[in-house]
């Protein structure tokens, strides 16, 4: 039986910086069916500036590990249409963007949901399911770092 | 004509065709707007533990699950209408419970400013009748408040503004992201860092007083110019300026202070949360965050970010709101292991680890009332669909009279 020395090999991880947008058809499909696969599809998407895509050797379309001491998801990455500069990456507002957001907030009470650091890389694990983040609150993903 | 409550513009223009007691079709709404009409394809059923129960019994329950909690937290509220608030509010008082609404990790700092009388407002009438500059500062409306510009600001013609966008209006965007609004402000889109507010804030002050800023001299300067010679500005606050400058709000009272001509209107998503912002501000002098004794207790500690983290409530109700949706992932484990009663009219993340699932009419659709528009005026909702759900207020009076 041979020996899949692939799976042994972890993928580069990056340091990345990221915050969240609104978009108007994802919050449609919030309306309609927020467990649904459309929401899903337009939630678990982390979208980046093409520079940045080719520096960590990411295609539009690969599945990519998002991880800090908050969470873990595994979300579809995606290249900007728009002229971006760089050194951000994007996340629509969901459950899923939520998952990396710290609850510290000093005391305060408002978590910093648009300012998200995160270590990224390439994965072949599915897309984190919504059963998965509520129930287990990410740990799943988080046990297997 | 109804009023949408997909967000708080809460447009009063709908029109909607209905069939077999269900929105088939909506004119004029936004895509947003629509899908709220149209409503939700999972309604949430009555049930104790995940298992269907009938209604009396799941209110009963609520009502025991509160009454026995050493500190309750009522939750939500910025889907509900005025008058389920000022129900809620009452049940906390008679609970003596903690009171917070999404408001608290949102634009709850500004909406106090508001309130408080600390920057000048004006309402959406007087921007569409009057503005010529407006500012979309940290906040995309395109997809928050999609009518937000058609209705009210850019587009639309006013009483001193005949030519409209064309000629009589010039719409700016500051933002991390060039967001679809930033697209429309051609030729005025600022992008700034993330968390670069503050010094842009700084730098546009110093640009207003004659100093030359250190960075992008020539484009601040020339938005100062834009903004002093404005007959009337609006600055519309997104959410993404309130999270960047939460910890000094005050650097933006003083940038209102700088431009007489200028109002300062926070942009908020649902629907009523300034309604109940508005009510609890009334009866505490707080729009958020309170818990109730022999008074009203107001501190972050009772905020239900830090409520959570803190483990400090052992009981929730939820209604108008799916906290789990939107809280940090981290949060959910202790907020599944109390007893949490969702009040809804559909299944959400929150509905699924409750305890005790009512659910209630859509508000504004199944059920009539009023709410507050963004900018303070308020807007009556229709209740046109004929349903046999109750309506959340009276949920809440039920839960009341249990008690
Ligand atoms: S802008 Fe807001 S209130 Fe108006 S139709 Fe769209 S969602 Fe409804």
């Amino acid at each position: 039986m041979g020996i899949d020395v692939g799976k042994f090999l972890k993928s580069p991880e990056f340091e990345i910086a990221i915050t969240t947008y609104r978009d108007i058809f994802q919050v449609e499909a919030l309306e309609y069916d927020r467990f649904g696969e459309e929401y899903r599809k337009l939630s678990a998407v982390i979208i980046m500036s093409r520079e940045d895509m080719k520096k960590m050797g990411i295609k539009t379309g690969d599945r990519v590990k998002l991880i800090n001491d908050h969470g873990s998801i595994v979300v579809e990455a995606r290249e900007s249409k728009r002229e971006e500069p760089g050194g951000i990456a994007f996340m629509v507002n969901s459950p899923w963007s939520s998952a990396l957001v710290s609850d510290d907030t000093g005391g305060k009470g408002i978590p910093e949901f648009k300012n998200i650091t995160a270590r990224i890389s390439l994965t072949k694990n599915d897309i984190s399911s919504l059963e998965n983040l509520i129930f287990n609150s990410g740990e799943v993903e988080k046990n297997e770092r | 004509m109804i009023t949408c409550t997909g967000c708080s513009l809460l447009c009063d223009d709908i029109d909607v065709v209905i069939e077999n007691h269900r929105i088939k079709e909506v004119r004029n709404a936004c895509r947003r707007g629509a899908a709220k009409l149209k409503g939700c394809r999972n309604r949430l059923r009555p049930s104790i533990d995940q298992t269907p129960a009938d209604i009396d019994t799941s209110i009963k329950r609520a009502a025991l699950i509160l009454k026995n909690a050493r500190s309750p937290m009522l939750y939500g509220w910025s889907n509900s209408t005025c008058e389920a608030q000022s129900n809620g509010i009452k049940l906390a008082k008679k609970l003596n419970a903690i009171i917070d609404d999404t408001s608290s990790f949102c634009q709850g700092l500004l909406i106090e400013k508001v309130l408080k009388k600390k920057f000048r407002a004006c309402s959406l009438d007087d921007v569409k009748n009057k503005a010529d500059v407006l500012v979309y500062w940290g906040s995309d409306a395109q997809d928050s408040q999609p009518r937000h510009l058609s209705r009210f600001s850019y587009f639309p013609r006013g009483e001193s503004r005949q030519r409209g966008y064309e000629e009589d209006r010039i719409a700016i965007a500051i933002d991390v992201r060039e967001s679809n609004t930033a697209k429309i402000c051609k030729g005025h889109f600022y992008r700034i860092p993330l968390k670069g507010d503050r010094e842009f804030i700084l730098s546009l002050t110093g640009a207003l007083s004659g100093k030359v800023p250190k960075h992008d001299a020539k484009r601040i300067l020339e938005l100062a110019d834009i903004m002093k010679k404005a007959e009337f500005g609006a600055i519309f606050v997104g959410i993404g300026l309130t999270y960047s400058i939460k910890d000094d709000v005050d650097i933006l009272v003083a940038l209102g202070d700088m431009l007489p001509n200028f109002h300062i209107l926070p942009m908020v998503g649902h629907y009523n949360m300034r309604g109940f912002n508005e009510a609890l501000f009334k009866e505490t002098g707080f729009v958020n965050r309170v818990r109730f004794d022999s008074t009203a207790v107001h501190e972050n500690k009772y905020a239900i970010v830090e409520a959570l983290k803190q483990k400090s409530i052992d009981a929730l109700l939820v209604t108008g709101s799916d906290p789990l949706s939107c809280l940090p992932g981290s949060m959910i484990s202790y907020l599944a292991s109390i007893p949490v009663i969702c009040i809804d009219p559909c299944v959400t993340l929150t509905s699924k680890i409750s305890k005790i699932t009512i659910p209630s009419a859509v508000s504004g659709i199944e059920s009539g009332g009023s709410a507050v528009r963004m900018d303070g005026k308020v807007i009556e909702l229709s209740g046109i669909v004929e349903n046999n759900y109750l309506a959340d207020t009276e949920i809440l009076s039920r839960i009341m009279e249990e008690l």
